[in-house]
């Protein structure tokens, strides 16, 4: 028996929770939704057991997705952590860089590439017992 | 009874691979790595600098991200990441502050982008601030 990957979405857009949410489900992933950055920081505090967590940046306020991402990567073991916005500029793009997050994508978003970066990133995690 | 001598520990010299296309770029940046106690291994192009991926381990990486055809460097610099997670992979491109490059270089798992017209003091002077932060007061290169 192989257990299903989870995932937190995050995006105050009920419309890209909703898509994203069949689109993973139909995946395999377990899927878990917030619907703003405080929402989502509350649940990887709580519990922070996600294989992947997808976020977007400007939420209740520009770029607080970033919070949203530095509460994942404090989370044991670390998920895949991909920031996903409309509104990239060069100073969220260098702050993502400096916090490392693993993947940055644009709206609008290629699921394809979404996917397949998610799918190797989970694994690479798992390989490397959640370190990386 | 004379005590047996314990077996000297001997530190590996840190590893730093330099990928580059420019003899000028690749000497100023192996010197400067040299001058900081590294073992600067040099590429010219993308066989060369995946022999030596397979010959060492690398604890640094320069990449220009255009090796034969713009963009080539990326791909590389993410194949270093895969392949050393924990070394400190850099990328020499035209722009260091576009919203592109740095996507690019955050989906690549890159650390860090420099200006490829950076004087090579100064990127080797970031690289090891940030790989050993203790060196930030006390580095060799002025």
């Amino acid at each position: 028996m192989t257990l299903k990957r989870s995932i937190l979405l995050v995006d105050d857009e009920v419309s890209i929770l909703r898509t994203l949410r069949m689109v993973f489900e139909h995946e395999g992933y377990e899927v878990a939704t917030a619907a703003n950055a405080a929402d989502a920081i509350r649940l990887l505090t709580r519990n922070g057991c996600f294989d992947a967590v997808i976020t977007d940046l400007n939420m209740e306020q520009e770029d607080v997705g970033l919070e949203v991402a530095r509460a994942a990567m404090d989370c044991k073991p670390k998920p895949a952590v991909v920031v996903c916005t409309g509104f990239a500029s060069t100073k969220n793009s260098r702050a993502a860089l400096a916090m490392g997050i693993d993947y940055m994508a644009y709206k609008p978003v290629e699921l394809d590439d979404l996917i397949s970066a998610l799918n190797r990133l989970i694994l690479r995690r798992q390989d490397s017992g959640g370190r990386n | 009874m004379a005590k047996t001598p314990s077996p000297k520990v001997t530190q590996s010299p840190r590893m730093a691979l330099i990928v580059h296309s420019d003899l000028g770029v690749l000497s100023n940046l192996q010197s400067t790595l040299s001058e900081n106690g590294y073992t600067a291994i040099v590429a010219r192009d993308l066989p060369t600098a995946l022999l030596a991926i397979t010959h060492h381990y690398f604890d640094v990486a320069i990449v220009a991200s255009q090796l034969k055809e713009g963009g080539d460097g990326w791909p590389l610099a993410g194949v270093l990441h895969l392949v050393f997670p924990r070394a400190f992979v850099s990328v020499l491109a035209p722009s260091d502050g576009d919203v592109l490059t740095l996507q690019s270089a955050i989906n690549y798992g890159v650390r860090e982008v420099y200006r490829e017209s950076s004087p090579a003091q100064e990127v080797v002077r970031n690289i090891l601030a940030a790989v050993d932060p203790s060196r930030n007061e006390n580095t060799r290169v002025q």
